[in-house]
Parts: C-alpha cells; structure tokens; sequence
C-alpha cells in the first residue's frame, strides 16, 4: 500500500532542512553574541542564546566606536541611494522612451561594467581621488559607489518606464508639459515599486561596499561599518561576543529590508540582467 | 535636477513650449542622458582606459605615476608563471562549481518550494536571508564557525566522526578551497532559487497537467515540459553566477587572503595581492585584463548557446 503522506512529509522534512540550512549561521552569530564567556569555551557548546546577557548590545554601542561605523555606513548609503537614482531616473527613462545615436553603446557600457571587479578599479580611481581631494571622505565612498551602482538602477528603472503605458505621456506632451516634468509627475510615480527595490539594492550596495572604503579612508572615525567589523578578524583584542553583537547589528537591517522588498529586487535583477 | 533644467531650456520657458515638440528636440535624451554618462565615463570608462594601459607597463604602487611601456611582457611573463596556471585552475573550479552547485541546489529547493503549502510564503522569505546578509558578516561568521578550537562546524564534525585533524580548515590547503565554495554557495542558492521559482511558477500548469493525463511519469513531465520552459531561466542564472564568481574578491580575502600556500587564490584576489603586496601595478592590471578577456568570452559563448537553442525551437 502506499502511504500518501509520505511525499508530503519528505517535503515537509526536506523544506525544514533547507530553511535551517539558510538560518543557522545568522541566529548562531547572535546566539554567539549572547554566551557567556564561560560557556563559550565550555566543551559542550550552548545553542540558544542567553538573553541575561543583552547588555553586550548595549555595551557595544555605548563604547561608541560601532556607532560611529554606522552611522557612517548609513551616511554613505544614504548618500549612494540619493545619488544613484538621481542619475538613474533621467538615465533609465533616455534609454526606454528615446531612440538617439549612441544608445546602443550606453546599454553595452552598463551591462560591460557590471562585470569590472572593485579590485581591478582600485588603483585608477585611488590616482584619480588623490588628484581630485576626494580620499578619506565619506563623499568619495558616495561617489564610487553610485558609480559602481548606476548601471543595475538604470537597467532596473528602465524596465519599469518600458512597462508603462505611452498613452498619458505623449497626451501630457502634446498638452505642452516638458519631457522632465513629464518624467517627474507621471512616470515616476508609478514606478514606486521599482523605485523602492532599486533604493534598497543601492542602499545596501553601499553599505555591504569594503574594498573602495578599506583603501580610500584612513581616518579611523571616518570608517564605516564594513571596514571596522573586517578589522575584527584576526584581531584577538575585542571579546567574540562585541564582535559577533556588531556584526548582527550591521547585518540585520539589509536583511530585514531585503525582505520587504525581495520579490522586486529579485524581477529588477532578473530584469536589469536579461537584456545582458 | 534645477540644473538639469535649466541645461535643457536655455531660452524663456514659454518659448521653448512654442516650438516644442511632442517628443521635445532631438536633444532632449541627451539631456537626461547626460549626467548619468558624465558620471559613469569619470568612474568607470576612464579607469578602466588607465587599467588597460597600466597593463602594458612595468608601474610600481610606490611611483604610480612613473610607467614604463614594457608591450606584452606582463602577459608574457604572468603565462610563464606556475603560480598564475594554478590560479587560473583554481579560478575554474571555483567559477564552475559555484555554478553547477549554486544553480542546481537553486533549482532542487525551487522544487520542493514550488507545491503550494501552508507557510510557503514564509518559507520563501527565510530563505533569501543568507543572499541579503552582507558579505563581511558572512566571513566573519564563517571564520568563526570554522574556528579550529571553539568553531561550531569543528564540533559537529568531530561529533560524528569526521573532523579535520587539528581542525584548521582554513589553514588546510586540502580543506580551504572547499570551505570557501561551501560559503559562496550558501549565499548565492537564495538568489537562484527564489528566481528559479518564479520562472517555475510561470510554467503554463495546463502544459504538466497535460502531460500528466497523457500518461507521463513525473520525471518525463520535468524533462520536457518544466525544463524546456524553465531553461533560459538557467542559462540565465549559469552566466550570471560565472560573472559574479569571477569578480567576487572581500569573502575570499577575508577568509583566506587567498592561502593557505596559493590554495584559494583566484584572478582578483591575485590581482589585489600584485598590486597591494607585490607593488606591480602592471601585472596586477594585466591579470585584471586575463579575469575581463575571460568574462567576455563567457558571456559572447553564452548568447552563441542561446541563439542556436533559439533557432532549433523554431
């Protein structure tokens, strides 16, 4: 006889496995955070976290160094999303509503340098940032990273401006409203949801970024999170559970967001990506 | 945004709407297009010329502006190299499988994703955690959860009888390379499974159920009808991942620094380790360009696939 659970509970066991697959790392880096130092080097290992011990969260904050990584992590990205959208709404919206000479090219330089790595770009901009006093800023970190960003936010912002209908614009148009404010009062509203997949993909493009921001700034206070919590390693200094509560505290908020927006990002991806 | 404005509409404002257009002038998309290709020629274009150059001179880090036009002597010299064939070997293996693996491990938790169940949505969501996680707070845990004397893995592994002996697996030229594949899959399977699932979710249900009433066996319904529909999801997919795992460098580098002995260094890790450690700026660019020439191989190979895929369904 054949049991009909069976199929369905091997999915069951089988989806489980998966998610505790995709889980365990994170919820071990806060259940490390939150282990008392006797029990970390117990033989046997603690595997729930130890809320008595939450003040690790606090404590790490108010020594204020961690605070200072991100709150300078979140001024670069802030300043990545503005500046990268700014440039990516006009650039998005020439590529899909315009035919011109040279588009052809544009498109195959934004598909070209979504596969530069950030190593190979180092040295070049490192010269070029000297040059210009940009090193050891938050705004060159700005810069470089809308740079790095651009392409996907236009790829993304121009699928969106394709799927809209032409009909309101061109009436819009022919009522004597100029192509920007156009652009502005129709088109960008009712691309909201890509907008909003774009700012989070800009956003924490910026704030994952560490090669740009390791080789460009010095000044310790002007480190933003990605760099202080690298320094980590191989650091025997700071107590694990500082390490793993800052870390957890950098990492929650992409996750968080990038489960709001995850089903845009990922068609804005898919998207961006097919046309390459 | 003003300014862009005021670039587009030198004249009165009432003017410009007296002889414009319904399309405006045949300017207008250059004045949209203009700051974002200003941006990316200052950033991108323009490096990436001097990279080129610097590929074909003898530069030190310590005197970057002194460059010595030496032809094709980086490539010829980086060729001639043991240490280079290793890293491009190792290149291949961790490019191919973090393809093969990223993208079938997508695919099979696609699958098991794709029957509607109580919770899916929740299911679905978790699992993209580990693809929005950034990529310095992986490394770190990574490095922790391997950490030879206290790391979670060491115990477990001991635990069933299986642990490394001393226990330092990113110490171990045997062990490192496949610790790191074992992160970078960890993080990338969320993205190919949750667009692996929306491509399964678009398959037409009346095409399977068809299938199924004709008398296929399931495996015969996944073969011709679910993968054909399915499979430029994956080609998809097999080039992007090669084109990411090319370039990835912090959670090699974090992990590993590319060691032990060479075991984990791939094209960028060598190329940031050329011009950072060894000062050569030169053959740092040109390893650079070897990583460029073969991501545009790829990528040309993959519309050659995609296009003769193409004619042969029609």
């Amino acid at each position: 006889m054949r049991l009909p659970h069976v199929g369905l509970t091997l999915r069951i066991i089988g989806v489980l496995l998966v998610l505790g697959v995709a889980v365990f790392p994170l919820y071990w880096m806060f259940v490390t955070a939150l282990t008392g130092d006797s029990e970390l080097f117990a033989s046997e290992a603690r595997l729930v976290p130890d809320f008595s011990q939450f003040g690790v969260f606090i404590d790490a904050l108010a020594e204020g160094k961690a605070t200072t990584w991100l709150l300078n992590s979140l001024v670069i990205a802030a300043g990545t999303t503005i500046l990268s959208i700014g440039l990516g709404i006009p650039l998005g919206y020439a590529l899909s509503r315009f035919s011109f000479r040279g588009k052809v090219i544009v498109t195959v330089v934004l598909l070209f340098t979504q596969m530069l790595p950030e190593a190979l770009m180092v040295v070049p901009l490192f010269a070029l940032f000297r040059r210009f006093d940009l090193l050891d800023s938050l705004g060159g970190l700005i810069l470089v990273n809308s740079a790095f960003v651009l392409p996907i936010v236009a790829l993304i912002l121009k699928g969106a401006i394709d799927g809209l209908p032409r009909e309101v614009e061109e009436s819009a148009r022919v009522d004597g409203a100029r192509p920007l404010t156009v652009l502005l009062r129709i088109n960008v509203p009712l691309i909201a949801p890509s907008l909003a997949a774009t700012a989070v993909i800009a956003f924490f493009h910026a704030w994952n970024e560490y090669v740009f921001a390791v080789t460009f700034v010095f000044t310790p206070g002007l480190q933003p999170a990605s760099v202080g919590i690298a320094n980590f390693i191989g650091e025997l200094g700071t107590p694990i559970q500082t390490v793993m509560a800052v870390s957890f505290m950098f990492t929650a908020p992409a996750v968080v967001f990038y489960l709001f927006v995850q089903k845009y990002v990922v068609a804005g991806m898919t998207a961006g990506a097919v046309k390459g | 945004m003003t300014a862009l404005e005021q670039q587009q509409l030198p004249g009165p404002r009432s003017g410009t709407r007296r002889r414009g257009s319904p399309l405006g002038s045949k300017w207008t998309p250059y004045f949209f297009l203009a700051p974002a290709a200003l941006f990316i020629l200052v950033f991108q274009v323009v490096p990436l010329a001097q990279e080129v150059f610097l590929s074909f001179t003898r530069t030190s880090l310590l005197n970057p502006t002194h460059s010595t036009w030496v032809g094709f002597d980086n490539f010829a010299r980086i060729f001639g190299d043991e240490d280079f064939r290793r890293t491009l070997l190792i290149t291949l293996v961790y490019v191919v499988v973090c393809v093969v693996v990223a993208v079938g491990t997508g695919l099979a938790v696609a699958l098991l994703l794709n029957k509607g169940f109580r919770g899916r949505g929740l299911a679905r969501a978790l699992v993209t955690i580990p693809w929005a996680a950034p990529g310095i707070a992986v490394a770190l845990i990574a490095i922790w959860m391997l950490n030879p004397d206290y790391g979670i893995v060491n115990r477990f592994l001991d635990t069933i009888g299986l642990g490394v002996p001393g226990g330092a697996i990113l110490d171990s030229p045997r062990y490192a390379l496949p610790a790191i594949l074992v992160t970078t899959i960890w993080q990338l399977f969320p993205f190919t499974s949750v667009v692996l699932l929306s491509a399964l979710q678009a398959v037409p249900p009346h095409l399977t159920e068809a299938a199924t009433m004709d008398g296929a066996g399931r495996w015969w319904t996944f073969r011709a009808v679910t993968w054909q529909s399915i499979k430029p999801t994956v080609g998809l997919l097999a080039l992007l991942m090669t084109i990411w795992s090319l370039r990835r460098f912090e959670l090699i580098w974090l992990m590993t620094k590319g060691g032990p002995v060479g075991a984990t260094e791939t094209l960028v890790i060598d190329l940031y380790s050329q011009a950072f450690d060894s000062k050569q700026l030169g053959s740092a660019a040109a390893v650079g360009m070897v990583g460029i020439v073969i991501s545009l191989i790829v990528i040309a190979g993959s519309r050659f696939v995609a296009r003769a895929a193409e004619r042969e369904a029609r």
